[in-house]
C-alpha cells in the first residue's frame, strides 16, 4: 500500500480508516477516529473492507454503510468506543503485540478483543440471531458455544415427533438455550476471571480442546461442548462449558449411552463421531429417552472438588436406561480391543485430573506434560 | 407419473411486478407461485442444466419428498413427478446432461432419479444424514460428491455401492458447492476447505474463515473466463464474505458485507439479525442473490460492491433459491427454516413449519 502523505504530515483525516498506509512508529495523536460522514461520499467502496476494520462493526446500520468505529487499536481514540476503553489512552499498552503491517490479521491487543467480544455478545443477545453457533475472534475461537445447525435441530424434532417423545427434545433445546444464554451473559459482563480465561484462550488457540460432537444422528441428541484449558472464569455455566477451575475437560456425554443404535464407538478421544469422556466426572447419564441433557445437568456442578474426587471412580456412570457400550469392567467402555492396562499405559485412576486433561487435550501445554504414560484408550491414531 | 396430494395450487398471476404496496405478505412480490408445493418446508431447489430443453425445477422438502415441476416460458408451473425418501431431503442436484437428479436425505442415503423412467436407485450411503450432494463432471471421470454430518466427503460412481473416494473433514459438512475444477465445503466450527478436482479430488487448502459465526451456505463464483475463482460464504449472522482463492491483493479483494438485517440506518434500536439461508450466482451476469430468514431476497453486485435490489418481506423465511440456466428465472422457496427455535422455547410453544410455497419470478 502507498504511504499516506497526509499521515506523514500529521493531518490525515481518515485516521485508522485510511486506505493508505500509516507507518506505525508511534501511536500518537496523529489520527483521529473520524465519524461516518467524512467517508460518506467515497465512491463505490460501499462495503466494509476487512483491512480497514477488524470486527467491531456490528452496531452499524445498513449493509452498505461503513463502520464508524474501527477498533484496530482502541487506545488511539477511535470513534464511539465505550468509556472503559480510554483506560489505555494513547499508547497501546500491548504495543509489543501489535504488528506493524496492515494485514488482515493484524494482531489486536487482547483488551481490544475483549471489547469486541462484549459488543458481539450484546448484539447476539438482542438481535435474535441463531444462538447455537460457534463464535470466534481472530485468531482464537471461544469455547463454550455449542455449534448446531438449524437442520440438525429440526431433524431431532422430527425424529422426536415420530417417536412420540417431544418432551425430551424440548428439554434439550431448553438446556442448550440456557447454556447459551449464560455463556453469552458471562462474556458480556466480563468479570475479571472470565477476562483472563478469554484472553488466554485467544492467545493460545492450540490449547483449546474443541470437540463439539453434536451427534446428529436420528436416534437422539448427544451434545458435547468443548472446554478449554483456561476455564477458570466459567463458574457454573450450566451444562456444557467445562466449567472447572483448572481441569477443563471436554466431557462428551457419550452418545452411546442412550440406546442409540449407532455402533460407531470411537475408541479414542475425539475420534469418530463422538468423543468419549475419559474420566468419570461427567457422567453422560442419558435418560431413557435418548437425550443426554437430563443426566449431566444434575452432576455437572463444575467444581474442582468434584473433578478430583471422581477421577478415581472414573467409569462413566452407566446411564439409568442402561447403556449399550460404556459400562464394561475396565470402566472405559470404548477401548474395545485394548487392554486397560498392560503396564505400558496408565489406568485412568492413576492419573490426576490435570494429567488426564493434558492427555485429552489436542496438544500438550508446555510445562504440564505428564510424566506418566497415557491410558491406552486415549491414544488416538 | 405420480400425482401430488390435494394441495391448493395458487398460481396467482402477475409476473414481475415488484415493489407493490400490497398487504399480501405471503407473496408480496406478486411472483408466480408454483402449483402443488410440498407439504413441509423446502430445503433445496435446483433448475435443470442447459443441456435440456425447457426449464425443470426440482425441490426437496422436509416432507421426505422431491418434486419436479416444469416451468413454462409464461411462468406457469406444471407439476411433473415426485419421489420419496424415508427422511427429509436436504439437497438435490442435476447431472450435467439433465437426465438424472440426485437427492440427498436425512435417511443417510442418496438416490439417483432417472427422470425418463421415473425410477430411483440408491447410490450412496453415509453414517449420518447427507447434507450436500453435487455432480462432478471432469474430463476423465464423473461422480457424485456427498457431504454428510458424519464428517466425511464421499465420491460415488453411481454404479458401485462403495465410494470411489472418501475424504475426512474436521467437522460436519454444512454446505458445499462445486464448479469444476474447484469444490468448496464449509463445515461446522467455522471450517472451510477448498478441494481441487482435477485427476481426482484432493484437498487443496484449508482457509481460516472470514466470518465469526456458524457457516450456513456457500456458492462459488467464476471470473470473466468462466473459471471458478472464489466463493461467497454466508453465515447465520446476516453476513456474507466474498473470498477469492488467489487474489492479487487479499486485503483489498476479500471483504464481507452485512445483509438480512432489520433497521436500515437506524442505530438507536438493536438490529434484528437473520441468517443467510442460501446464496446463488446469476449464471450470466455474475450478480449474486441472497435469501434470508427475514423473508427477503436481495441481489448484489460483488464487483461494484453494491446492493442492487431487495425484495419486500415475505411472511416466512426464505429457505432456498436458484437461478435457471440462462438467468431468466429466479426461484425462491418461502417456508419456515427453524430459525426461531430459541424464542419458541422461552415462550413454550412449538411452531410446526407448514405452508411452504416455492415461488418463481421471471425477470
Amino acid at each position: 500500500m502507498t504511504v499516506c502523505n497526509f499521515f506523514l504530515q500529521g493531518r490525515c483525516r481518515y485516521g485508522e480508516k485510511c486506505w493508505n498506509e500509516h507507518p506505525r512508529d508511534e501511536r500518537g495523536g496523529d489520527y483521529r477516529g473520524t465519524q461516518q460522514p467524512s467517508r460518506g461520499g467515497y465512491g463505490n467502496r460501499v462495503w466494509i473492507n476487512p483491512s480497514q476494520r477488524t470486527g467491531g462493526d456490528y452496531v452499524q446500520p445498513s449493509s452498505f454503510s461503513r463502520d464508524g468505529d474501527n477498533d484496530w487499536s482502541r487506545g488511539g481514540g477511535g470513534a464511539d468506543v465505550k468509556s472503559s476503553d480510554f483506560s489505555f489512552s494513547g499508547q497501546n499498552r500491548f504495543s509489543a503485540l501489535a504488528s506493524h503491517s496492515h494485514s488482515d490479521k493484524d494482531v489486536q491487543s487482547p483488551t481490544d478483543d475483549v471489547d469486541t467480544i462484549q459488543k458481539d455478545m450484546e448484539i447476539w443477545q438482542t438481535s435474535g440471531q441463531w444462538p447455537f453457533s460457534c463464535y470466534s475472534v481472530l485468531p482464537g475461537k471461544l469455547s463454550g458455544f455449542v455449534e448446531v445447525s438449524p437442520e440438525e435441530l429440526r431433524l431431532e424434532y422430527y425424529t422426536g415427533r415420530a417417536s412420540g417423545d417431544l418432551q425430551a427434545y424440548m428439554n434439550s433445546v431448553q438446556q442448550l438455550a440456557d447454556q447459551w444464554r449464560s455463556r453469552v451473559q458471562e462474556l458480556r459482563t466480563m468479570s475479571s476471571s472470565t477476562r483472563i480465561s478469554v484472553i488466554s484462550e485467544l492467545n493460545d488457540p492450540s490449547s483449546q480442546t474443541s470437540t463439539h460432537e453434536f451427534g446428529s444422528s436420528a436416534s437422539g441428541f448427544g451434545t458435547t461442548s468443548s472446554s478449554s484449558s483456561s476455564s477458570s472464569g466459567f463458574g457454573a455455566g450450566g451444562f456444557g462449558p467445562g466449567s472447572q477451575s483448572s481441569s477443563g475437560f471436554s466431557f462428551a456425554p457419550s452418545k452411546t449411552g442412550f440406546g442409540a443404535t449407532n455402533t460407531q464407538h470411537a475408541s479414542g478421544f475425539g475420534s469418530g463421531a463422538f468423543a468419549q469422556p475419559p474420566s468419570g466426572f461427567s457422567a453422560p447419564a442419558a435418560s431413557a429417552a435418548s437425550f443426554s441433557f437430563a443426566g449431566p445437568a444434575a452432576d455437572n456442578k463444575s467444581s474442582a472438588a468434584a473433578a478430583s474426587s471422581s477421577v478415581s471412580a472414573f467409569s462413566f456412570k452407566p446411564p439409568p436406561g442402561g447403556s449399550s457400550g460404556p459400562a464394561d469392567g475396565g470402566g472405559f467402555g470404548q477401548s474395545s480391543t485394548r487392554a486397560a492396562d498392560t503396564g505400558l499405559f496408565s489406568a485412568h485412576s492413576d492419573l490426576t485430573a490435570e494429567e488426564l486433561k493434558e492427555f485429552t487435550a489436542k496438544r500438550f501445554t508446555l510445562g504440564q506434560i505428564p510424566l506418566k504414560p497415557p491410558p491406552a484408550d486415549l491414544l488416538v491414531v | 407419473m405420480s400425482l401430488f396430494g390435494a394441495n391448493t395450487g395458487f398460481g396467482s398471476g402477475g409476473t414481475g411486478v415488484f415493489g407493490t404496496t400490497t398487504t399480501d405478505s405471503h407473496n408480496p412480490m406478486k411472483d408466480v407461485e408454483v402449483t402443488s408445493p410440498p407439504d413441509d418446508s423446502i430445503s433445496c431447489l435446483a433448475f435443470s442444466p442447459p443441456t435440456m430443453p425447457g426449464n425443470f425445477l426440482i425441490g426437496g422438502s422436509w416432507a421426505n419428498d422431491v418434486r419436479c415441476w416444469e416451468v413454462q416460458d409464461n411462468g406457469q408451473t406444471v407439476p411433473k413427478a415426485q419421489q420419496m425418501h424415508t427422511g427429509p431431503v436436504l439437497d438435490v442436484c442435476w447431472s450435467d446432461d439433465g437426465s438424472k437428479v440426485f437427492t440427498a436425505s436425512c435417511d443417510k442415503t442418496a438416490k439417483m432419479w432417472d427422470l425418463n423412467s421415473n425410477q430411483t436407485i440408491q447410490i450412496a450411503q453415509h453414517e449420518g444424514p447427507i447434507r450436500t450432494i453435487h455432480w462432478i463432471k471432469a474430463p476423465n471421470y464423473s461422480c457424485v460428491m456427498t457431504g454428510s454430518w458424519d464428517k466425511t466427503l464421499k465420491f460415488w460412481d453411481t454404479r458401485s455401492p462403495n465410494p470411489m473416494m472418501s475424504l475426512q473433514m474436521p467437522e460436519r459438512c454444512f454446505c458445499a458447492d462445486v464448479v469444476y475444477p474447484m469444490a468448496v465445503v464449509a463445515t461446522a466450527e467455522r471450517g472451510l476447505i477448498v478441494y481441487q478436482l482435477e485427476n481426482q479430488p484432493s484437498e487443496f487448502r484449508r482457509i481460516e474463515s472470514p466470518l465469526k459465526h456458524q457457516h450456513r451456505c456457500v456458492a462459488i463464483f467464476k471470473d470473466k473466463q468462466s473459471k471458478p475463482t472464489g466463493f461467497a460464504l454466508g453465515s447465520i449472522e446476516g453476513r456474507v464474505a466474498i473470498h477469492y482463492i488467489n487474489p492479487p491483493n487479499p486485503a483489498k479483494d476479500n471483504f464481507t458485507f452485512k445483509c438480512h438485517r432489520s433497521n436500515g440506518t437506524n442505530t438507536a434500536t438493536p438490529q434484528d439479525i437473520y441468517a443467510v439461508n442460501a446464496i446463488s450466482f446469476h449464471p450470466v451476469h455474475g450478480t449474486l442473490a441472497t435469501v434470508g430468514s427475514d423473508g427477503r431476497f436481495s441481489f448484489w453486485d460483488k464487483d461494484a460492491r453494491t446492493k442492487l435490489k431487495t425484495s419486500e418481506q415475505l411472511d416466512q423465511p426464505i429457505t432456498a433459491c436458484c437461478f435457471n440456466n440462462n438467468g431468466n428465472i429466479f426461484a425462491y422457496a418461502s417456508s419456515y427454516d427453524w430459525s426461531k427455535v430459541q424464542s419458541q422455547y422461552t415462550s413454550g410453544s412449538v411452531i410446526s413449519g407448514k405452508s411452504p410455497s416455492p415461488a418463481a419470478v421471471v425477470h
